[in-house]
């Protein structure tokens, strides 16, 4: 019984220690977040030269700028950019 | 020594169902996984189902058979602490609340989750933050409950996993020493 409490604990703590860190999916190894642009910069940039219709939401993520929109297409969007020279690096869409 | 049937096959399926939903909807976090979708529409159907099922089900299914009052849960808290806690056959008080918060949370987490794949919420930043602070509330939650299970199964002497899995446990007359019987029944 001692031994199934304490796999399920562990179990679960390292579930729980996945979850603060990044998902994975993009990586840009762009230096530390000071100089990074910042994100009025980065909405403005995907507004105005992307055509983004709206910018909700805005994370790092892998060391990239993870932002939640509307896109170009109109589409709900999760894309990623890297946070100097923002370049695209992924979007998935729906 | 001969077992008496505790949770009926729909309360069983329902609680296993719920476990790899959200076992799975944890596991596709993360990305556009359309599983992670699915999977939050089979959690909220199974939590709408024992919902359902705690009012019609068969005796201990019922929320009427194990959501007691907070005076008498904690009573019964105090009880676990002086050691002098009576056994339930169904759910004891404390796992009767945890059952309500974890079944509230869960169809609080599918809801959130199922506003941001709406045009109007998606991506907006209090849904998606409130998705995740649930979730990280039901991990607490969770983790608290398979440690009641441990806890209570060390100290009833009774595999209550296999309970959950069986729907069978031992008749209330097979008492330890220090089983105290509920007027009750409970």
């Amino acid at each position: 019984m001692r031994s199934i409490a304490i796999a399920a604990v562990g179990s679960l703590v390292l579930l729980m220690s996945g979850a603060a860190g990044a998902t994975g999916l993009a990586t840009c190894n762009a230096g530390p977040q000071s100089g990074w642009q910042d994100q009025d910069a980065v909405t403005k940039h995907l507004v105005v030269k992307a055509g983004w219709k709206e910018v909700r939401r805005m994370k790092p993520d892998g060391g990239c700028w993870e932002v939640y929109g509307i896109n170009e297409n109109g589409r709900q969007a999760e894309a990623y950019f890297h946070p100097v020279t923002l370049q695209h690096i992924l979007t998935t869409q729906r | 020594m001969q077992e008496i049937k505790v949770w009926d096959l729909l309360v069983r399926l329902l609680h296993w169902s719920l476990v790899a939903a959200v076992l799975g909807a944890w596991l596709t976090r993360d990305g556009e996984d359309p599983r992670h979708l699915q999977l939050g529409y089979i959690a909220l159907a199974v939590v709408a189902m024992r919902v359902a099922w705690g009012f019609i089900g068969s005796r201990h299914a019922r929320f009427a058979d194990f959501v007691r009052s907070p005076r008498a849960t904690i009573t019964y808290l105090q009880e676990v602490i002086t050691r002098r806690e009576p056994r339930h056959i169904g759910h004891n008080p404390l796992g009767g609340w945890m059952i309500v918060m974890l079944l509230a949370t869960v169809a609080a987490i599918c809801v959130t989750g199922w506003l941001y794949t709406t045009d109007a919420y998606w991506g907006v930043a209090w849904v998606g933050e409130l998705h995740e602070g649930l979730t990280d509330v039901l991990i607490v939650l969770v983790m608290l409950h398979v440690l009641g299970v441990v806890f209570t199964s060390i100290r009833q002497r009774e595999n209550l996993v296999k309970a959950m899995l069986t729907g069978k446990k031992a008749p209330e007359v097979a008492a330890k020493a220090n089983e105290r019987v509920h007027a009750s029944g409970g």
